[in-house]
């Protein structure tokens, strides 16, 4: 784990991972920290025996590419609950007025 | 320098997305030497469009009246609310039919297989059916193919940070690989900089900085290195929001008012009639203005309903919904909803200083018809440009500016380049790797979440002189406390540059949202204490450049004259139409 994600995690809240990765079904094969736009996924090249990591989970943007370029579907994107049950208040977002 | 890695080459493509690739092909074509500088690690699927598109905005010439550069440009003065760079804008538009045939030959197919015809629809209020709604999750991978057949040098997961000028003339531009550590120094006879709008600005549903309907890897690089240089900026105090489903800033739109789509108030109500007389098919600019007010009115949730759609539409959308976001079907499953028969909740996304919600007028660094800024041989496209229209508009301008760049390039001919000042570079080098070793607690995650709620609470949709005033202190005092920003690795240092290039392009837009004492495109730039749009006064651009005391400069430029008038290196430039603003 990086030390930034021991950072994250530091805090009140875990932080969510949302690209979970099968190892059964992974075969270490680099593309998926290829295609990442975000440069969050970290795979040592060339190197079976070691899984892809997700270093950096609170900077995806879920695209899916990692997924959609995943040679035997072992990537799973995982919304967090804050995404699928969002009940903020969205008047919060449209600002304050100054006095 | 020998711990620099040096590159001279003819051209410098700063961003490999779809405007950036297009505008590397001319080039390649003329035998030239191309070097691409991108942050992500594949040219295929980098840019907002990585992972496909769904529409493409374009002129054709089928025959159809309306399907003309001269009819559309007629209504570019209404769609764009006065304020559009006609010359520019002009331009595009007639090149619009021979860069499609261009990116068809390249090997994407427009067509719809049900029918082997376009499928043509209007949306957003342009005045035709503009738009071909395509299955594009192809579309970047073909183009990307075609530009790395054209052997260009690539740098990747490579971010630049400084342009090289002297005397008004970019020379290059110097970078550093996140991945290595190492720091790229590169003189080009021409320089592109096409690195997106300016995201991860302002807070959305879901509150996660990087759930953002556009790229949040787009952070307005272009923009603010080609200020710190003296480059021109326009249009920098509009932004655009877009409708997402709530909780998820996802693309799709487009896809959802083209087919049918209704809004719905709390009651049930289909309110947008009661802002557009075009109801659902109104621009976007009027689209998000109505959610916001009907928010502001108390009649949230605002859901969109597809259920009254026929069932051949709605498979067609269920067949396309991944092309734009690849995880959207993901995602209503885990929601566990389904838009043929639950209306779905949505919100008012974050803001990017983007286009306004409407075609053609863009916001960041001013061009000329050649794509070329003001400052010579620097050249932009895309959402960073002050003319922009989507995928298409990244792509003809892109196009556009390649061409322009190689014209440039041939007029440079063999005269040597400035040496490169390596006390300077080291200086910049140093500066972003002093936060590695830093002893600190602000890290650039806190950093950043300061700019978005300050964006949000006072510079966002409902603006007023004592709030942008409030901003701009605020996010002027972060300036400040960049020297004790604290990273813990490359990647770090990366997005904390990041981060400085937001708060800048927030400082250079809330100047800008001073300037406007007016109300325009709706919550775009509305100044509530100035309700009205001022067609009297105001039909101008705001054009803010880097004054002698390193802050934003405002001046105006009468909107019937193209930018390009207020750009030094032009011949007979309008000065004296141009007037300074206090």
């Amino acid at each position: 784990m990086s030390a930034d994600t021991k950072m994250a995690t530091a805090g009140t809240a875990a932080v969510h991972n949302p690209i979970v990765i099968d190892e059964k079904l992974c075969i270490r094969c680099n593309l998926c920290d290829w295609i990442c736009p975000g440069d969050i996924i970290y795979k040592i090249e060339n190197d079976k025996t070691t899984m892809p990591e997700v270093v950096y989970p609170d900077e995806c943007w879920y695209c899916g590419l990692c997924q959609s370029i995943c040679p035997t579907e072992a990537i799973t994107i995982v919304f967090p609950d804050v995404m699928i049950n969002n009940k903020s208040d969205v008047v919060r977002l449209l600002g304050k007025i100054v006095d | 320098m020998t711990d620099w890695r040096t590159i001279d080459t003819d051209l410098l493509v700063i961003g490999g997305g779809v405007a950036g690739s297009m505008l590397a092909i001319p080039a390649l074509e003329a035998g030239l030497d191309v070097t691409i500088c991108e942050k992500g690690r594949v040219l295929d699927n980098c840019g907002s469009v990585g992972c496909g598109v769904d529409h493409y905005l374009t002129v054709m010439e089928s025959g159809a009246e309306w399907d003309t550069a001269e009819f559309l440009m007629k209504h570019i003065p209404t769609l764009t609310d006065g304020i559009v760079d006609l010359d520019v804008t002009r331009r595009v538009l007639e090149e619009m039919p021979r860069i499609l045939r261009k990116i068809e030959d390249m090997g994407v197919d427009f067509k719809d297989p049900r029918t082997g015809e376009y499928s043509r629809h209007p949306s957003f209020g342009l005045p035709g059916a503009y738009h071909i709604n395509f299955e594009g999750t192809d579309f970047k991978r073909r183009i990307g193919k075609h530009v790395r057949a054209g052997k260009a040098t690539l740098l990747m997961r490579t971010m630049a940070l400084q342009l090289l000028v002297e005397d008004n003339v970019c020379y290059g531009a110097l970078a550093f690989c996140f991945r290595t550590g190492e720091w790229v120094a590169v003189r080009a006879k021409a320089i592109a900089v096409t690195t997106g709008d300016v995201n991860r600005l302002s807070m959305n549903a879901s509150g996660l900085a990087f759930d953002s309907w556009h790229f949040p890897f787009n952070t307005g690089d272009a923009q603010a290195m080609g200020y710190k240089v003296g480059a021109q900026l326009a249009n920098m105090e509009f932004t655009e929001a877009t409708l997402t489903p709530k909780g998820f800033s996802a693309q799709g739109l487009n896809a959802l008012v083209s087919m049918g789509a209704y809004f719905l108030n709390k009651t049930g109500e289909r309110f947008m009639f009661r802002y557009d007389k075009k109801g659902e098919n109104a621009r976007r600019a009027v689209l998000a203005d109505a959610v916001v007010n009907e928010y502001l009115l108390g009649n949230g949730p605002i859901y969109v309903d597809c259920r009254h759609l026929p069932a051949e539409e709605l498979d067609h959308m269920e067949a396309t919904l991944q092309v734009d976001r690849y995880t959207l079907p993901a995602f209503y499953q885990q929601k566990g909803v389904h838009f043929r028969d639950t209306p779905i909740e949505v919100s008012i996304s974050e803001l990017t200083i983007r286009r306004s919600g409407l075609y053609f007028r863009g916001s960041g660094l001013s061009v000329d018809t050649t794509g070329e800024t003001s400052v010579e041989a620097l050249f932009s496209a895309g959402d960073c440009a002050t003319v922009s229209g989507g995928i298409a508009g990244a792509a003809v301008l892109g196009h556009i500016a390649g061409e322009g760049a190689v014209q440039r390039i041939r007029q440079r001919g063999n005269a040597a380049l400035p040496e490169i000042d390596w006390e300077d570079a080291n200086r910049l080098r140093a500066g972003a790797e002093a936060s590695l070793t830093r002893d600190s607690d602000l890290g650039w995650k806190a950093y950043e979440d300061e700019i978005r709620s300050t964006v949000t609470d006072y510079a966002g949709v409902r603006r007023t002189g004592k709030g942008l005033k409030l901003a701009l202190e605020t996010l002027q005092a972060l300036a400040k406390k960049e020297d004790t920003v604290k990273t813990d690795n490359l990647h770090g240092v990366m997005r904390f540059q990041e981060a400085r290039n937001i708060r800048l392009n927030a400082e250079i837009m809330t100047t800008a949202a001073l300037a406007r004492t007016e109300t325009r495109t709706r919550s775009a730039h509305r100044r509530l204490d100035y309700p009205e749009t001022d067609e009297a006064n105001w039909r101008k651009f705001v054009i803010v450049e880097k004054g002698g005391d390193g802050v934003p400069t405002v001046r105006t430029l009468d909107a019937t004259q193209p930018l390009s008038a207020a750009f030094a290196r032009t011949p007979n430039a309008a000065a004296g139409r141009i007037e300074h603003v206090s």
